[in-house]
C-alpha cells in the first residue's frame, strides 16, 4: 500500500475540515448560561473525575427542571483535564474562547487548578475547584477573588490532626508523608499547628511513591520513639507501611487521612493490624436533605453510593451555589454573580437544601444554602471549612467517635 | 476562537523547538535521547526561578539555554562508551534523576508544591496583544532554530555527524574523534530544549515536577517519527500533526452522535491512539520522509 505525500495530506486536510466545520457553524444560543465542566476524567484523577462530571450535569438538570437561573437554562460543556496541567490549559482555553463558557467548574488536582486559574482570571470568569494546595487561596492565584475551593485545604487537615493529637493526649508525634503536594501539605500543616501549640514533632519523614517496601523510612520514624505517627499518605503505600510496622512490633498509634485509612485498608491488612488507628476525614453534610438529593442522583447515574466519591458531592454543590448566585444577581454579569456567591451560601438567612426550594425562598429574603459536601460557608479566600469526623478503627469497623471543628 | 488557536500555536511551537533539538541528536547524529524532557525541565526551572528573583527575562532565557546545555556535557562524556540502546537507558535515567532532584530540593524548587505566579512575557501589553506577541516571539525563535539546524545539516560538520550515525568506525578510521562531535550535538540540542522549557514556564506560569514526565519526551519522538526523521521540515510538520490529533479530537463530540459527554473523554484519547497507529502503518517513513525508498 503506497500513498504519495500529496494524497496523504489531502486525506488529512479533508478529515480536519470535517471535524472542524460543525463547531465553526455552531452559534451561541440565546437564553442560556454556559458552564464548562473541566474534570479529571482520564489520568490519575480518573477514579473521581467521571463521577464529578456526571454530577455537574445532573445538578444542571435539577436546576433546569426548576426553571433555570435568572430565567436562563444552564448548559454544560465538558472537557477532560487528563489530570495534566498542560492538557488542562488547552482544554480551558477551548472552553473559554470557543465555547464561551462563563464559569469553569470541577478542576481537581492542585497542579491543574493552579495552571487554569490565570486563564479564568484573565477572562474574568469564576473557577470552582476541589484542590488542596494553600497557594490557591491567595494572590497571584486568587488575585481577583473569582476562585472558590470546595475541599478543605491540606493546611486545615493538618490543623485537625493537631487538634486530635492534643485531645488524645499524645506527647511525641512524628510524621510520615507521601512526597506530593497533598501528602506534604497534610504533615506540614500538622507540624505548624502542633508547634504553634508549643509542642515539638520528634521526626519528619518524606517517602517516595511506588516503593515495594518502606522499612528504612519506618525504622527512621520509629527510632525517634514517637507515641503517635501522623501520616499524609494514600491507600497503596499505607497498606505496605502498616504491614511492615505490625511486623516490627513496636507499639505506636496512628492518625491518618480518611482516603488512606478506609475500609479498603482494613480489608487489605486485616482488622488486627489496624486496630485503634484514627482515621480523619472531612464529613460530607450527610444528614442534610441536600446530601440525600445528591446521593439519589449519584446512585441513579453511577449505580454507586454517594459516599464513594466526596468530590462528586462538591461538584454537585458547585452548580447549586453558582446557579443560586445567578438567580440572586438576576443576570449573567460575572462581577454581580461573584458578589452573590457568599450571600447565598453563608449564614444569616433561611437554611435551604435543594435548588427549587432555595429559588422560592430567595424571593422572600436571604438564604443560606447548605451543601451536600459541607455547610458551604466561604471565608474571605473563597475556602470552605468543613468539619472533620474522627473515626476509630475497632474490630475492623470505622466508628465515628466525635467531630472536630477548626 | 483566535485566542484558542494562538494558545495551540504557542504550545505547538514549543514542541517544535524540542523536536528540532531531537532532530539534530537523533535524526542527524543517531543518538537515541530518551531524556529530552530533563533538559526541558532544567530550562523551565532555571528561567522561572531567575525571573522570580527579578532577573530580566532576556537573561533568564539565556541562563536556561546555558544551564540545560551544560547539563548535557556529562551525558556526552558518558556517550563516549555507550551506544544506541545503552545510551537510551542512560538518558531516560537522567531525565528521571532531574525530576527527582527537582522534587526533593524543596528549598530551591518548592518541591511537589510547584512554582506558581511565574511572570509572563510581555505582561505590559496585556490580554490578546501579549498572547500574539508571545506567539510571534516563539515563532521567530523557532525559525532561527530551524535555520541553524538546516545550516548545520548542510555544513561539513553536518556531513560528519551523519557519518557518525551511519558508520562510527569509518569516521574513526578517517582520523576524526566522534566523541567530541557527539558532545557538541548533545549540548546544542539540550540548549534548544532549555529555551523551549523557558517559554513553557513563562507561558503556563505554573510549573510542578509532574509536568516533566517521560511522556513529554515521547510526544517529541512521536512528532519527529510522524514528520520524517532527520529532516527539519519533518520536525515542524510532525509536531503540527500531533497537535492536530490531540486538539482536533476535542471537536469529535460535534460529529459523533450517541456518546455521552463523560465517555467522550476516553473515546477521544482512544481516537488519538488509533490515528497515531494508522499514521505509522500507512506512512512509516513519516510525512516529509523520503517515500521512494522503503
Amino acid at each position: 500500500m503506497t500513498y504519495t505525500r500529496r494524497q496523504f495530506i489531502g486525506t488529512l486536510g479533508a478529515t480536519t475540515a470535517l471535524i472542524g466545520a460543525p463547531s465553526i457553524l455552531r452559534a451561541q444560543s440565546q437564553g442560556t448560561f454556559r458552564i464548562g465542566a473541566l474534570c479529571p476524567v482520564t489520568g490519575s484523577g480518573s477514579p473521581f473525575g467521571s463521577g464529578m462530571q456526571k454530577m455537574i450535569i445532573a445538578a444542571a438538570e435539577a436546576v433546569n427542571a426548576a426553571g433555570g437561573a435568572a430565567g436562563r437554562k444552564i448548559e454544560i460543556v465538558s472537557e477532560d483535564t487528563q489530570t495534566n496541567p498542560q492538557a488542562a490549559v488547552l482544554a480551558a482555553k477551548k472552553l473559554i474562547d470557543v465555547n464561551k463558557v462563563q464559569a469553569i467548574l470541577g478542576t481537581w488536582s492542585s497542579g491543574v487548578s493552579l495552571a487554569v486559574v490565570p486563564l479564568t482570571n484573565d477572562a474574568n470568569i469564576i473557577l470552582m475547584n476541589t484542590s488542596g494546595a494553600p497557594a490557591l487561596s491567595v494572590p497571584p492565584a486568587n488575585a481577583k477573588g473569582l476562585s472558590y475551593r470546595f475541599q478543605a485545604t491540606n493546611d486545615r487537615f493538618g490543623r485537625a490532626f493537631a487538634e486530635i493529637c492534643e485531645k488524645e493526649g499524645f506527647k511525641r508525634p512524628a510524621t510520615m508523608a507521601f512526597n506530593n503536594a497533598s501528602g506534604i501539605g497534610n504533615t506540614e500543616g500538622f507540624r505548624k499547628a502542633w508547634e504553634a501549640k508549643g509542642h515539638k514533632v520528634v521526626e519528619n519523614v518524606v517517602y517516595e511513591p511506588n516503593q515495594p517496601t518502606y522499612r528504612s523510612e519506618l525504622q527512621k520514624v520509629l527510632a525517634a520513639n514517637p507515641d503517635v505517627i501522623v501520616t499524609g499518605s494514600y491507600l497503596a503505600d499505607t497498606t505496605i507501611i502498616m504491614r511492615e510496622w505490625y511486623q516490627s512490633g513496636q507499639p505506636v498509634k496512628w492518625v491518618m487521612p480518611g482516603w488512606a485509612a478506609s475500609p479498603d485498608l482494613v480489608k487489605a491488612v486485616g482488622p488486627d493490624v489496624v486496630e485503634g488507628v484514627i482515621s480523619v476525614d472531612s464529613v460530607s453534610n450527610e444528614n442534610a436533605p441536600s446530601y440525600k438529593a445528591y446521593d439519589e442522583a449519584y446512585r441513579k447515574v453511577t449505580g454507586q453510593p454517594g459516599q464513594s466519591n466526596v468530590y462528586a458531592a462538591m461538584t454537585w454543590d458547585m452548580v447549586h451555589a453558582l446557579a443560586l448566585a445567578i438567580e440572586a444577581a438576576n443576570g449573567t454579569d460575572t462581577a454581580a454573580i461573584n458578589a452573590k456567591i457568599r450571600e447565598v451560601s453563608n449564614p444569616a438567612g433561611q437554611q435551604v437544601y435543594t435548588y427549587a426550594e432555595a429559588k422560592e425562598a430567595l424571593k422572600k429574603g436571604k438564604i443560606n444554602f447548605e451543601g451536600a459536601s459541607s455547610v458551604l460557608d466561604f471565608d474571605q479566600y473563597g475556602d470552605v471549612t468543613p468539619d472533620f469526623g474522627v473515626f476509630f478503627i475497632e474490630g475492623g469497623q470505622l466508628n465515628r467517635r466525635y467531630v472536630v471543628k477548626i | 476562537m483566535e485566542a484558542y488557536f494562538i494558545a495551540i500555536g504557542i504550545i505547538a511551537l514549543i514542541y517544535v523547538i524540542l523536536s528540532l533539538g531531537l532532530t539534530l541528536q537523533y535524526g542527524l547524529t543517531g543518538l537515541i535521547n530518551f531524556g529530552h524532557v530533563g533538559f526541558f525541565a532544567i530550562g523551565a526551572y532555571t528561567s522561572a526561578l531567575l525571573a522570580l528573583k527579578g532577573v530580566p527575562l532576556v537573561f533568564s532565557f539565556a541562563a536556561a539555554a546555558a544551564l540545560a546545555g551544560l547539563a548535557a556535557w556529562p551525558l556526552g562524556l558518558v556517550s563516549l562508551r555507550l551506544r544506541d540502546d545503552y545510551f537510551a537507558i542512560v538518558t531516560l535515567g537522567f531525565s528521571e534523576v532531574v525530576r527527582i532532584v527537582i522534587t526533593s530540593e524543596r528549598w530551591l524548587t518548592n518541591g511537589v508544591q510547584g512554582i506558581p505566579g511565574i511572570p509572563r512575557l510581555y505582561e505590559g501589553l496585556g490580554g490578546s496583544a501579549a498572547q500574539l506577541a508571545v506567539l510571534v516571539t516563539v515563532l521567530a525563535v523557532t525559525l532561527v532554530g530551524a535555520w541553524i539546524i538546516r545550516r548545520i545539516a548542510g555544513s561539513p560538520f553536518g556531513r560528519l555527524i551523519e557519518a557518525i550515525r551511519d558508520n562510527e568506525e569509518a569516521v574513526q578510521a578517517l582520523g576524526k574523534d566522534p566523541a567530541r562531535f557527539k558532545i557538541q550535538v548533545l549540548v546544542v540540542g539540550a540548549a534548544l530544549a532549555g529555551i523551549a522549557g523557558a517559554f513553557y514556564a513563562h507561558y503556563i506560569t505554573y510549573i510542578v515536577p509532574d509536568q516533566f514526565i517521560p511522556l513529554v519526551t515521547f510526544y517529541v519522538w512521536m512528532a519527529i517519527i510522524m514528520g520524517g526523521v532527520g529532516r527539519v521540515s519533518g520536525a515542524i510538520v510532525g509536531t503540527a500533526i500531533l497537535m492536530l490529533f490531540l486538539e482536533g479530537s476535542r471537536f469529535l463530540r460535534d460529529i459523533v452522535p450517541g456518546v455521552s459527554e463523560v465517555d467522550m473523554a476516553s473515546v477521544r484519547i482512544g481516537a488519538v491512539g488509533l490515528l497515531l497507529v494508522l499514521f505509522i502503518m500507512y506512512r512509516p517513513q513519516g510525512l516529509m520522509g523520503d517515500y521512494t525508498k522503503r
